[in-house]
């Protein structure tokens, strides 16, 4: 009965952590754009986070910068499980208009397995949405 | 000590909230929207112009063997690097390549993330070509006005 | 049989069990009328109880840094402090034997102990930020204990006159004059007070624009930065719990008595002064939270302390200086 109750908490309250891993602004000005009173996310209990401490889900922007590199990856494997990694935009999939740069270490399934990638540059609000309900899907049967 | 949306926030607390409960009442992309990309492979020449302008490189063409029938072209946009710039359908000459307004590309694997379509490319047919008397023919004919 | 009672109020009512539900309760509520006062859906009202089971499911991480002992007690401490309170703290009519030791000031020390709490459990976190943000939520603390404690000086002193006693300190001496005379409020010396008190709650729970020691946006929830998983949903339910307990003891000190005896039974009145004491809360959490965090943006922490010995504390003073004078 208690593991009821927790798997189905699990669904309702899932909290957001935003990596910028040095994205051109464009991501994260859509993905905070989801909290607005237009798209209001909180309706599905989603709450930005400001620690990785306390996220279920982790979004990566950004092309993934050699500076931040090891950084990024410290702070992915500071999120307690269970805990789903949604890659937003064409950067953290392919490095984008950057792919070949010197300081780019895209793609960032090469580091860690990504559940979820949203197409778009940057994606459209609902598209992120769409995608956060996947991710929200997937976190059901991930086991902490 | 100013508080000037006090009202605001007072009169919006018994209105109508503005929020559009997107999953379920679907919304349409406005007119001109640059979404996911549709390739058209019969209009398509393989003349490798939208290769050319696409600053990511998202658009790979893979050439087959040549034979009687002609050559396998088979052409794929990788939307998980594409800038949704839509300079492959402005350049495109024949118009084969077009950015649709749908916007939601969801995927739990970035491969599942490409646009492809194959065609076979004719062979053109050889010209007939010219024998040499003809075309001496021609010279002196020209050289003799 | 006093036993038993006794067992039933500190599980039951209004201890453990009630505060437990009361304050993720509010919690909810108030994040709901934030979000309709800013145009939103928000939430569900239950969506508290939601994130706290969540955080009863993740992995439970302990840093290398942080000094671990201390690191695990610190929040439960907070809890079992702040739930100590609202067993002090009487509801018009429902008053238990608790009551009778319920004095402003063990209430004064005990709600520092879940600040304390916040501070020792950031600082112990060994993360940077931990450490800023309990510095930051120490100079907070200097800056509503002031107003907070004189506000508490006046009431007392305002109620022991008029009751020709020096000074009373005791609640239920003040909740039983005001049943029997009339809210507190009405006392025009004490207004000033009241508005002081009203100014220190946001403070005290931590919420916009205050919650300048767990600013998730600058120092990474600052005190709270290392805490994730149950531990965190303990320091959670301590700051909904929090919101009941300062709400009530405003109720308690200045609006008690609104409503009439109802019949002669005890139990009756107590059950609607309950319902009673309830929405109370839930009107001052509206004014007193929820409208200034909808309106307001994280000031910065010297800004806070200068207004907390400003405005807060000239009007507890004044508040004092009245109630001195015999007005
Ligand atoms: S995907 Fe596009 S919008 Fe997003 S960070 Fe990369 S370049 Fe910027
Ligand atoms: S839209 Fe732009 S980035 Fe995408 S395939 Fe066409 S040219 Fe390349
Ligand atoms: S899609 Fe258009 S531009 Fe690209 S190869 Fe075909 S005809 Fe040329």
């Amino acid at each position: 009965m208690f593991d009821d109750i927790i798997t189905k908490s699990k669904v309702k309250s899932p909290w957001l952590y935003h990596l910028n891993t040095g994205s051109c602004n464009g991501c994260d000005i859509e993905l905070i754009s989801i909290l607005t009173p237009r798209y209001d996310v909180e309706r599905f209990g989603i709450k930005l986070t400001g620690t990785p401490r306390q996220a279920d889900i982790v979004v990566v922007t950004g092309p993934l910068t050699s500076q931040s590199k090891d950084r990024a990856l410290k702070v992915l494997s500071q999120v307690p499980d269970p805990k789903v990694v949604v890659s937003l935009g064409s950067c953290p999939m392919s490095g984008n208009v950057f792919k070949g740069s010197y300081s780019i270490e895209a793609p960032l399934d090469r580091f860690v397995d990504v559940d979820v990638s949203v197409a778009g540059c940057p994606p459209k609000p609902e598209a992120i949405i769409d995608g956060i309900i996947k991710a929200i899907e997937i976190l059901k049967d991930k086991r902490g | 000590m100013k508080f000037p949306y006090a009202g605001n926030a007072l009169k919006d607390f018994f209105s109508k909230p503005s929020t559009e409960r997107y999953p379920k009442v679907k919304k349409e992309a406005p007119k001109g929207y640059r979404g996911k990309i549709s390739y058209d492979p019969e209009k398509c020449i393989a003349c490798g112009m939208c290769i050319r302008v696409c600053s990511p490189g998202a658009i790979t063409m893979t050439k087959g063997e040549k034979n009687d029938e002609g050559q396998l072209i088979e052409m794929k946009f990788n939307l998980n690097s594409c800038t949704f710039c839509q300079m492959c359908a402005d350049f495109c000459p024949r118009g084969a390549i077009k950015l649709t307004t749908q916007y939601s590309m969801i995927a739990t694997d970035k491969n599942e993330l490409v646009v492809s379509g194959s065609f076979i490319k004719k062979i053109p047919p050889k010209p007939t070509v010219k024998t040499v008397q003809q075309s001496k023919a021609k010279t002196e004919a020209s050289g003799s006005k | 049989m006093e036993i038993l009672l006794g067992l039933f109020y500190v599980l039951v009512f209004p201890g453990l069990l009630f505060c437990f539900a009361i304050g993720l309760l509010l919690l909810g509520i108030d994040r709901k009328i934030v979000a309709r006062m800013q145009k939103r859906i928000g939430p569900p009202i239950i969506q508290p109880f939601y994130d706290f089971f969540k955080l009863m499911g993740k992995e439970r991480i302990v840093p290398n840094k942080a000094a671990k002992k201390i690191y695990i007690i610190a929040p439960v401490i907070g809890l079992i402090s702040i739930i100590t309170i609202a067993l002090f703290i009487p509801i018009d009519y429902f008053k238990t034997f608790f009551n009778n030791y319920a004095d402003l000031v063990v209430i004064v020390y005990l709600l520092t102990i879940p600040s304390l709490a916040i501070i020792i459990g950031g600082a112990s976190s060994g993360s940077p930020f931990g450490g800023v943000g309990a510095s930051r939520e120490v100079v907070l603390m200097l800056g509503y204990e002031l107003p907070l404690v004189i506000t508490l000086l006046a009431v007392g002193m305002k109620i022991g006159r008029l009751t020709n006693t020096a000074a009373t300190f005791s609640l239920i001496n003040i909740v039983d004059y005001q049943i029997k005379n009339g809210p507190a409020f009405l006392q025009w010396s004490l207004i000033p007070a009241a508005l002081a008190f009203l100014m220190v709650i946001p403070c005290e729970i931590g919420s916009t624009p205050f919650d300048i020691a767990d600013a998730e946006t600058e120092i990474c929830e600052g005190t709270m930065v290392e805490y994730g998983g149950i531990l965190f949903g303990v320091y959670k339910l301590t700051q909904g719990i929090k919101i009941f307990v300062m709400i009530s003891l405003f109720i308690a000190m200045f609006m008690s008595g609104i409503i009439p005896a109802v019949s002669s039974s005890i139990f009756v009145n107590s059950l609607v002064s309950i319902v009673w004491h309830m929405a109370l809360v839930i009107v001052i959490l509206f004014i007193a939270v929820s409208l200034l965090r909808a309106t307001t943006a994280r000031i910065r922490i010297e800004q806070a302390f200068k207004f907390y010995w400003t405005y807060p504390t000239a009007l507890s003073l004044l508040s004092l200086v009245l109630v001195w004078a015999g007005l």
